[in-house]
């Protein structure tokens, strides 16, 4: 029998002293080091079980506290429609394909994905705009042309017909956009508004409509995930998501819009009210192609690569170079993930490692290779003595540096923090005070330049862990090109993983190691549960992340295995609280 | 500009300031009733530009009440009688990241909460502990009276780390209410001029009052969907339905207030701004690699459009506060027309700190400052000018960039708002800078004696009337 916990499980040591959810005890010294045990390994945790499940103790087989027969359902704070959420909603209701909510500001930074519930507000110029958008789809969705796919009824309706033409028209439309059944009240509620608008000047029965899905539109029944959750038919004390807000978590977790009438359908009969119900249905949608753009939407926020499409160089340094191929070579990133991922091995590993890549004619042109024409990508093998995988893409190259010198302050930072999950703080104040940053025309590679890290104390702290990644990618240059040499000096691209404490010899030596390290397998997982769950995810949240690693793990690492994996947590299935 | 009415005060700078006839100065008496200390001060503006300033290159000389500008001050000369250059100020509040803690403390006094990353909690935000005072400001005289409690409006803005986001990095302004949330600049002048200005030019045949009757009954809709929500809901998702019902009130409320048209109202020329796009640094990545030049060559001129449209949103009377943000604390976009061809950033140290860029990038500030308050002195409130009426504050997140150091800020006033004393120098031994966010509160007729955190705070400054 499980049962509902009812506070926060005490916190799971799953890391070492510098894991990410004890990252305060290194925001002094950056001395710590991420341990690559985890899930199997015997991990640390102990404490008290809460409820009535008693004292637990640790098996060795994950956190203790999630084997307690008890219901870990987490938190979950109400969440908003992104602008990509809304778009991709809009298009698939209306058509609309204007991407209307790029007038929306932007979200706050949160989790990064801009999807933190927490961290989400609403100020004057956004609900401005939701009006204003508003009114900008029901103009295009009630426009001459468009009025008939809304209801037929709409282009022929009289003032005898109008109200029934409205009753079509919400009946059909407003349960896709509440992505719900709506009740008699709520559409009687709604008549009146259309009717409310016929006595204004200049009033028709497409501006009068228009007014509708302007209020629907800005109810907060669309613009919010609101769930109530519902109890759960097996054990009444607990409440679980219920099927309608099962359908809206897997669509905008896979597919990114609102759900379709399948999912509606599945809903209904009382498909998703299961583990395997969901599971299945996970399933289909990871294997349909609208799953892609939600993969490729996190990528775009997980890597430095969304900005290459407007990326401008120095025409002198990189004469070949055009804002064209910047788009290119961020294509070659995306198109590269989405094969791995849905067609190729498909693990994360294999994603840090595989031996090809995609380019199209232009591009090849630009990297010098030979025997690619037109714009379409095809699969090419790689030097795999030079690259591996997508981390020595020259997009991401490109993505992490200067525009005239390499920084492998950046790249190092980049391969810590997003791709290992270890957080470096900035320095403060005083240590900025006491250092000069590097004159980039100092010496002659990017090692001479920042010899100082390493010599002073002060700097060598958090560099120590920052700068010996970085200097393994000095192969390649500011626009990912592979050299030999910087400013005909010969580069040294040895280095170190400080997390792992292993010895790199250059950039394939790093990304092997980088793919071996459990480490960075599980920060891909954190950064799919903050992404997916729509939080910061941390602290009480140990047992899904680890029913996740696990998962993850027991797969090889698979990625479609894992993002299968959120959908079976306690915390995705259950609703906190009780009914 | 022309469309702007001469006011007494315009008319004496163009026509020097001696030789003024007598009958000239009877005719404009009367306009001009004493915005002294008896009046508090009617607007607040708010300019941030990013990067402190080059110090030697920024201090005056010469004595509190005849200083002698230096280079980066040199184009405020045509106001130097408007401005008070304030310095000897810390700080002090400005705890956290560098550039980060420095956008959080400068409008609101408080220190930067920990980001969830840094071992802060899931659910803080990683911002302010308090507000910012143009929102304090703006509770006090704009909200519920003006069709907009106050207007954020920034260029080229996100240019860095943010990733497109609203990130600590790029916040200035910050809610009066209980979660501080941070609040996103207006980014596009099209969407700007229609949100602003579209009603004051409606398009033939349609009858606005209609509109407006169209607009509440749908508000009206979605206002009762809020409310019934709200009790439902825990404390943290109620929190934010009601901070939302908040926002939709508000605009109820604006569709209520009247416009008071004046002559000095009317909507600012129309600009093409096409070769501008508002939301390239929403593709930005950490280190400024990413390069939009053709946006950046269009700043100066974008750059006096949204300073145009947020003197008429003041001097039409939609708001008492507005903000103008150049750019965010990063500043990863290049300066063509001066001509700088890497990032602001790089010249501050990225590339190692380069001063006489700098200072170049400075002064080209000093001179949209002058366009600025010469265009606030320009307009007529009915016998003053909104400069007049109004206070405006100028500051950056840091003294200068090479070690971002937060003691001596280049901080400066203008206007007559509330009694300000300007045509001076004044110099403080080392206070907190929350002295001056509360004595900028008292300005306003608010006579509270301390703001921000409270161990940076020592009251309000004195000198300042």
């Amino acid at each position: 029998m499980r049962m509902p916990s009812r506070q926060t499980p005490t916190r799971i040591r799953r890391f070492g002293p510098c894991g990410f959810s004890i990252a305060l005890a290194c925001l002094v010294g950056c001395s710590g080091t991420i341990g690559d045990k985890i899930v199997g390994g015997g991990s640390s945790g102990s404490g008290t079980g809460t409820g009535t499940g008693g004292t637990g103790t640790g098996t060795g087989g994950g956190p203790m506290l999630c084997t307690d027969q008890m219901v870990h359902a987490g938190r979950a704070p109400l969440r908003r429609l992104t602008r990509f959420e809304y778009n991709n909603t809009v298009r698939d209701v209306f058509g609309d394909t204007t991407n209307p909510a790029i007038a929306f500001p932007a979200e706050e930074l949160g989790n990064g994905f801009g999807n933190d519930a927490d961290a989400l507000s609403v100020s004057s110029l956004l609900a401005e705009e939701y009006g204003s958008v508003a009114a900008g789809i029901a103009a295009r969705a009630t426009a001459p042309a468009q009025l008939a796919k809304l209801a037929p009824c709409a282009t022929t309706v009289t003032a005898a017909t109008e109200d029934a033409c409205t009753r079509t028209i919400v009946e059909s439309l407003v349960p896709t956009l509440w992505r719900r059944p709506i009740v008699e009240a709520e559409t009687l509620d709604l008549i009146k508004l259309e009717q409310s608008m016929r006595p204004l000047v200049g009033a028709t029965f497409p501006t009068s409509i228009a007014a509708v899905i302007e209020a629907v539109l800005q109810s907060p029944d669309f613009l919010y995930r609101i769930e109530w959750g519902v109890a759960d038919v097996a054990q009444p004390s607990l409440k679980r998501v219920s099927g309608y807000e099962m359908a809206t978590r897997l669509s905008y977790l896979f597919w990114g819009t609102t759900p379709d009438s399948t999912l509606l359908t599945a809903a209904k009969n009382g498909d998703l009210g299961t583990s395997q119900g969901v599971l299945a249905r996970a399933t289909q949608m990871l294997d349909d192609p609208r799953s892609h753009a939600v993969v490729r939407f996190f990528f775009d926020n997980l890597l430095p690569i969304s900005g290459l499409t407007d990326l401008e160089r120095d025409k002198m340094l990189f004469p070949t170079y055009t804002a064209q191929i910047g788009s290119y070579m961020h294509d070659e990133t995306q198109r590269f993930l989405e094969y791995e991922i849905f067609e190729g091995p498909g693990t994360w590993p294999d994603a840090m490692t595989a031996a090809y890549t995609f380019v199209n004619g232009p591009l090849a042109t630009f990297y010098g290779m030979t025997g690619v024409t037109g714009t379409t990508f095809v699969k090419v093998p790689v030097d795999a003595t030079k690259r591996l995988g997508f981390l020595t893409q020259a997009g991401v190259m490109a993505g992490t540096t200067h525009s005239n010198t390499t920084n492998p302050v950046t790249r190092g930072s980049f391969v810590v923090q997003r791709l290992m999950c270890n957080t470096i703080p900035l320095p403060t104040g005083d240590i900025l005070a006491m250092v000069k940053p590097p004159d980039p025309y100092s010496a002659p590679t990017a090692r001479e330049r920042y010899t100082l890290h390493k010599q002073q104390a002060v700097c060598a702290t958090c560099h120590s862990q920052m700068d010996p990644v970085g200097f393994t990618l000095e192969n390649f240059d500011p626009m990912g090109f592979w050299r030999t040499q910087e400013n005909n000096v010969t580069i040294d691209a040895s280095g170190s993983i400080p997390l792992t404490g292993q010895m790199v010899s250059g950039p394939v030596d790093l990304v092997q190691k980088l793919a071996a390290a459990d480490a960075t397998q599980f920060c891909f997982a954190k950064h799919w549960l903050d992404f997916g769950y729509g939080r910061t995810t941390g602290t009480g949240d140990e047992c899904a992340t680890a029913a996740v690693d696990i998962a993850f793990q027991r797969s090889g690492f698979n990625v479609k295995q894992m993002l299968l994996a959120l959908t079976q947590t306690d915390e995705f299935l259950y609703y906190p609280g009780s009914p | 500009m022309s469309k702007f009415r001469l006011n007494r005060r315009a008319v004496l700078r163009g026509a020097g300031s001696i030789a003024i006839a007598l009958p000239w100065l009877e005719i404009m008496e009367p306009e001009r009733p004493a915005y002294g200390a008896v009046t508090p001060a009617q607007r607040f503006v708010g300019v941030f530009t990013p990067g402190g300033t080059v110090r030697a290159k920024y201090t005056p000389t010469g004595t509190e009440t005849a200083p002698v500008l230096s280079p980066i001050l040199s184009p405020l000369e045509p106001v130097k009688s408007n401005i008070l250059i304030i310095d000897g100020l810390d700080m002090k509040s400005a705890v956290g990241e560098q550039h980060q803690a420095g956008i959080i403390a400068l409008l609101t006094g408080t220190t930067q909460n920990n980001p969830p990353a840094n071992g802060g909690l899931p659910g803080m935000n990683s911002y302010s502990k308090g507000p910012s005072v143009d929102q304090v400001i703006a509770t006090r005289i704009s909200a519920g009276k003006k069709a907009h409690a106050s207007l954020q409006f920034a260029i080229r803005w996100a240019t860095g780390k943010a990733h497109g986001l609203l990130s600590p990095i790029n916040s200035l302004n910050f809610e009066d209410n209980a979660m501080f949330s941070p609040i996103p600049p207006r980014l596009d002048p099209v969407q700007i001029f229609t949100d602003l200005f579209g009603t004051l030019m409606p398009t033939p045949g349609s009858n606005a009052a209609a509109l407006v009757a169209r607009k509440k009954s749908i508000l009206d809709y979605v206002d009762r969907h809020f409310a019934t929500l709200s009790p439902r809901l825990g404390m943290a998702d109620r929190l934010k339905i009601e901070q939302h019902l908040a926002k939709i009130r508000e605009i109820e409320q604006s569709l209520t207030v009247v416009g008071n048209p004046t002559s000095t109202c009317k909507a600012p020329t129309q600009v093409d701004t096409s070769d501008y796009n508002p939301r390239t640094g929403l593709m930005s990545a950490d280190d400024g690699s990413v390069l939009d030049t053709q946006t950046d060559a269009a700043i100066p001129k974008v750059g006096k459009y949204m300073m145009d449209m947020m003197i008429m949103s003041l001097a039409c009377d939609m708001t008492a506060v507005t903000t103008l943000q150049w750019t965010d604390t990063e500043a990863k976009h290049t300066f063509p027309w001066i001509p700088l061809p890497q990032h602001h950033h790089f010249y501050q140290h990225d590339g190692g700190f380069q001063p006489v860029q700098c200072q170049q990038i400075y002064t080209w500030y000093s001179q949209q400052h002058l366009y600025l308050l010469q265009q606030m002195a320009a307009v007529d409130m009915g016998g003053h000018s909104l400069l007049d009426e109004s206070v405006v504050f100028f500051g950056s997140e840091l003294q200068e960039p090479p070690t971002h150091i937060k003691t001596n800020m280049p901080f400066m006033l203008a206007g007559g708002g509330g009694g300000l004393r300007t045509g001076r120098w004044v110099k403080y031994a080392s206070l907190p800078h929350n002295n001056l966010l509360v004595s900028i509160l008292n300005l306003f007729g608010d006579t509270r004696t301390t703001f921000g955190e409270a161990q940076y705070c020592t009251g309000p400054l004195t000198n300042i009337v």
